[in-house]
């Protein structure tokens, strides 16, 4: 239950709102654990049929879930992602070197400000299409699961529909998260590269909010790659991070920091 | 009631009720958007597998909380029409129906789908299609995998009773006449090409919204088939939800979702300014300024709801996830200086962008897995049906029957793709690239062990897997 437990760590670290969201792979786990134990085929094609009706049912249910919202959040990107940039302009419009009011104090302190918004905005971001792919890869273990405990042949055409879902076609999202780096990167030049080093080198405590949750998922992705006991021809490669020692200083302390 | 151990799926609140999975194809007179779509209920296994794409017709849901059983999802309609699909997003209803599949139901209702043979779809889905046709004001070509169709057209169902697939139920006629009234009433623009609506760029983001299949269900039905009876859909319990594939169990009146876009969003926001602003803009004004075909008063409603939150109170929308942790973190950032912030911020920057990396890959990994799947079966049944015939008579003694050709088939996509993923448990991170050599050989003394992949197993699970292709006889597992 390697992945059911990270699943659950995962929903535990999420953001808030969205511990609800996620697939509830344990349930579906026991039911097709049930359905495994009903008649075999043969003997009871009523039993199979209505076992797997209702399990494909309660799949198509957690997609509509999904579905429902990723495109919820999805929608509320794409408008503050325009609100940011707007917000970025009026302010580079009004305090920036060549705008109205020149100040570089007020610039700074509104950058500063809106510097973490726009952090925290492209992390939300990610962490969304982060919850595309952990409900993804849920999906697909149960239905190897259903195949394997039932005989079944429901898993490929299945998830070849769910590759088309909404919830799972996150180009949109991407596009905007790359697009909130460039900007990152224009409005906000990386200045001193020994600084950064620093900061690497330091081990910083991740208090509860988006980077709790970042680096909380890049380590569960981590283990649920590392390694299956049932390899087939649809498994992911183990997953090696560049830079893991990057990840690995990042200490993930529980809520309240000690400060 | 359904006998199954409590599962405590979360419905979705009111709001996300009425929301349908569609990629906004609301109306009922759906654009003839050609999306592939994978039938669910390949009564016709010729002609079904062959094709890839089906048009898909889901009608969208917004009914009615009588139909209460929730959709089995399972429903589609096709229409293997040239070039007419209309995609109707179809929720169904209450959530609080878990127990709709009783096992009445459902059984009737697989043996319902088993039971459409041709000569009846042909019929019954003429008079459904003369009823889609009124409704829809589209024209309805279908084949004889619309048989499907002909469940819900004539079967009002009124009971609650959990026995009626209220997802089909949707197919009842008059339901579906007040929710195409309602909908036409909105707006007229709805009878109209989705690819409008989001504009040319975002047209692929509309495809993948439909239909999400039951995709097995072939094989199940034709073991049905021929252990039940052919029995027309006479009562309610037969109807199985055309709709979309994820069928909803939103009961709501027709909210079908609508997938916002950059593009469509700016169209919004030039909209309101013409109006004086997202105070003084009403959602019917915006809806005729933007002059986009599909969209609804409902859409532009709460997209506008979500624009004033976040223009009016920017630091609360923006952060709103982490609203009640602000006063942690900025505990403890106030004791650090401008500059440890800005270096806090960078790691951030650089863990997010890792993860988002890595997503991506991710994705790509499982997309081309998913595609080597199919490319996989797609060999299977084409050897299958010119091998089988070899097969059984060719007299086969050896372990390795007579599928060298497969074999190789088999072995070339699968195993520079696939075999990636087949690590042995002490090999570990090694990037995909090695591990696709180091795993190749491994593969094969795995292959002996573990029955890894289909390529290595080749003996058992082929001559089964042709067989089974369209059967639902047991496959031998090639995963242990």
């Amino acid at each position: 239950m390697k992945f059911g437990k990270r699943l659950k760590q995962q929903i535990q670290e999420t953001l808030p709102g969205w511990r609800d969201k996620f697939l509830s792979y344990k349930e579906l786990k026991k039911l097709v654990r049930s359905i495994s134990s009903a008649p075999t085929l043969l003997n009871g094609s009523f039993e199979y049929g209505r076992a797997e009706d209702e399990f494909v049912y309660l799949l198509n249910n957690e997609i509509e879930k999904f579905n429902a919202f990723f495109m919820e959040q999805e929608e509320d990107f794409v408008i503050r992602n325009k609100e940011l940039q707007q917000r970025i302009q009026r302010v580079i419009d009004k305090w920036g070197p060549k705008g109205n009011h020149p100040s570089e104090a007020d610039y700074k302190e509104e950058m500063g400000k809106i510097r973490k918004d726009i952090v925290d905005f492209h992390g939300e971001m990610v962490l969304l299409v982060n919850y595309s792919n952990v409900n993804y890869t849920g999906l697909a273990k149960i239905l190897k699961k259903y195949d394997k405990r039932t005989g079944g042949l429901l898993r490929l055409p299945f998830i070849q529909k769910v590759l088309q879902q909404p919830f799972f076609t996150t180009d949109l999202i991407s596009k905007l998260v790359k697009q909130c780096e460039s900007t990152i990167d224009a409005v906000f030049p990386v200045e001193d590269e020994e600084k950064k080093r620093e900061a690497r080198e330091a081990i910083i405590v991740a208090g509860e909010g988006i980077f709790r949750n970042t680096v909380a998922a890049l380590q569960s992705m981590q283990e649920i790659r590392r390694g299956s006991s049932t390899y087939g021809h649809f498994s992911l490669p183990p997953l090696n991070l560049p830079d893991s020692e990057l990840i690995q200083s990042v200490q993930l302390n529980s809520p309240i920091p000690i400060v | 009631m359904e006998a199954r151990p409590a599962l405590s799926f979360q419905r979705p609140g009111a709001k996300q009720l009425s929301s349908m999975g569609m990629s906004g194809a609301l109306s009922s007179s759906l654009p003839v958007l050609p999306t592939p779509l994978e039938e669910t209920y390949p009564k016709l296994p010729d002609s079904q597998q062959v094709s890839m794409e089906r048009e898909l017709v889901t009608r969208p849901l917004n009914h009615a909380s009588h139909l209460s059983s929730n959709s089995s999802v399972v429903g589609h309609m096709f229409s293997s029409s040239s070039g007419f699909s209309t995609d109707l997003h179809y929720s169904s209803l209450s959530p609080h129906e878990k127990h709709s599949r009783h096992s009445p139901f459902i059984s009737q209702s697989s043996t319902n789908v088993a039971s459409l043979p041709i000569t009846h779809s042909s019929g019954s889905l003429q008079s459904t299609a003369s009823h889609y046709a009124k409704e829809n004001s589209a024209s309805w070509q279908t084949d004889s995998l619309s048989s499907f169709l002909d469940f819900p057209v004539n079967n009002p169902i009124e009971n609650s009773q959990v026995e009626s697939s209220s997802c089909n139920a949707v197919l009842a006629s008059e339901e579906f006449t007040k929710w195409a009234d309602q909908l036409i009433a909105d707006d007229d623009a709805l009878a109209s090409n989705w690819n409008e609506l989001l504009g040319d760029t975002s047209v692929t983001d509309l495809e993948p919204k439909m239909v999400f299949p039951v995709s097995k269900s072939s094989p199940n039905f034709q073991a049905h088939q021929s252990q039940v009876p052919l029995q027309l859909p006479a009562t309610s319990e037969e109807i199985r939800t055309v709709a979309n594939p994820t069928s909803l169990a939103n009961s709501a009146p027709a909210k079908p979702r609508m997938r916002w876009t950059p593009e469509l969003h700016e169209a919004f926001v030039e909209a309101v300014n013409l109006l004086g602003g997202s105070e003084r803009a009403t959602p019917k004004g915006v809806l005729k300024l933007m002059k986009v075909e599909g969209l609804t008063i409902y859409h532009v409603k709460s997209h506008l709801q979500k624009y004033r939150t976040a223009r009016y109170r920017p630091e609360s929308s923006e952060g709103s996830s982490e609203k009640k942790l602000t006063p942690i973190e900025e505990m403890s950032l106030d004791l650090k200086t401008g500059m440890e912030i800005t270096e806090a911020l960078r790691m951030q920057m650089e863990v997010q962008k890792r993860l988002h990396e890595q997503l991506e890959i991710q994705r790509n990994l499982q997309l081309r897995i998913e595609e080597q799947g199919r490319y996989l079966q797609k060999m299977f049944e084409k050897q299958c049906k010119s091998g089988v015939d070899k097969l059984k008579t060719s007299a086969t003694t050896s372990e390795n029957p007579s599928t060298p050709s497969l074999d190789t088939v088999q072995e070339s996509p699968a195993k520079s793709e696939l075999d990636a993923s087949q690590v042995d448990h002490g090999k570990t991170g090694t990037d995909p690239v090695n591990a696709n050599t180091a795993l190749e050989e491994s593969s094969q003394e795995l292959g002996g062990k573990h029955k890894v992949s289909e390529a290595n197993n080749p003996e058992n699970s082929e001559p089964d897997a042709c067989e089974s292709g369209s059967q639902p006889s047991k496959r031998p597992r090639t995963d242990e």
